[in-house]
């Protein structure tokens, strides 16, 4: 269609010049309706500040397991470097015995 | 609306400290702005007080959120439009428009402006105004709001900036791809006709 414009504009000219409703008055007990909903209620914290203040516990409670952990396992590891030497081989065993 | 006789920073002030009073005051102050987008972008007006309510509820609840860096009837805009927005993506859109779908003064109408070049008769502006807004429910909610921003209601591409947070250039892609879009809807209902 060579000359939509035209005649999308000659309709949407024709479309503006339609009565529109223009009761912009609030409806009666809409405000109150409205401000009752919105701040009637005790104001709860938001789901995203929740969840970040658990977020930054758990990075916390995180931290300090792997910290203990880390320890834990350098200290059982450093006390253990010469049993290691000693540990059995189950595969050299057998085929030592073969 | 009139910004000078009412002091929006000092109710915004009054509503953060949880006056009801003052919500209620800024409630009537925003309404005529909230109500026409909720009129321009939700033909069916079922629900219109409905949806309004949900705008005003969202505005309070991210009140916290508004930093000043826009006006505040611009931010107010933007909620008052994606809501919107999420509504008509939430009406089932007919898979194909139809002839039979139209008015017999809307079918009128639509012979009219695809046969003849002439003007639209201004009695049948009611009907006009149905049929645009039928023809647009064909499209997708950003690419109606566009065209409805600028084609009905004249907005500027600057003012349509505004009001939604996109940027000029989406602007006019957006209303360039919409009026593409309609215009092979045009051409179906043509040969449709024609057949």
């Amino acid at each position: 269609m060579k000359d939509f414009d035209a005649r999308w504009q000659r309709l949407v000219t024709a479309a503006r010049q339609a009565p529109t409703a223009d009761d912009v008055v609030t409806p009666y007990g809409f405000a109150t309706r409205i401000a009752a909903r919105a701040l009637g209620e005790p104001q709860r914290p938001a789901l995203l500040a929740v969840f970040g203040r658990f977020s930054i516990r758990a990075l916390w409670v995180a931290g300090l397991l792997m910290m203990a952990s880390v320890a834990a396992n350098y200290l059982a590891f450093a006390g253990n470097e010469d049993d290691e030497q000693n540990l059995l081989d189950p595969v050299s065993e057998v085929l030592a015995a073969s | 609306m009139a910004e000078e006789t009412f002091d929006l920073a000092a109710c915004l002030e009054r509503v953060r400290q949880r006056d009801q009073i003052a919500a209620r005051e800024l409630v009537d102050h925003l309404y005529p702005l909230v109500i026409r987008i909720v009129r321009s972008h939700l033909p069916r007006r079922v629900a219109e007080e409905d949806l309004a309510q949900d705008i005003f509820l969202k505005m309070f609840t991210r009140l916290d959120q508004y930093k000043g860096a826009v006006a505040f009837s611009h931010w107010v805009s933007r909620i008052a439009v994606t809501t919107c927005i999420d509504q008509l993506r939430a009406q089932k859109r007919r898979p194909e428009f139809r002839w039979a779908d139209l008015s017999e003064k809307e079918a009128e109408v639509l012979d009219s402006v695809l046969t003849s070049e002439g003007e639209v008769a201004a009695n049948d502006a009611f009907a006009a105004r149905e049929l645009v807004y039928k023809l647009l429910s064909q499209l997708k909610p950003e690419d109606r709001l566009v065209l409805k921003l600028l084609d009905l209601e004249q907005h500027s591409v600057a003012e349509i900036s505004a009001i939604t947070g996109w940027n000029p250039s989406l602007v006019k892609v957006r209303a360039f791809r919409a009026r593409g879009k309609l215009k092979k809807l045009f051409e179906e209902l043509q040969r449709k006709e024609r057949s």
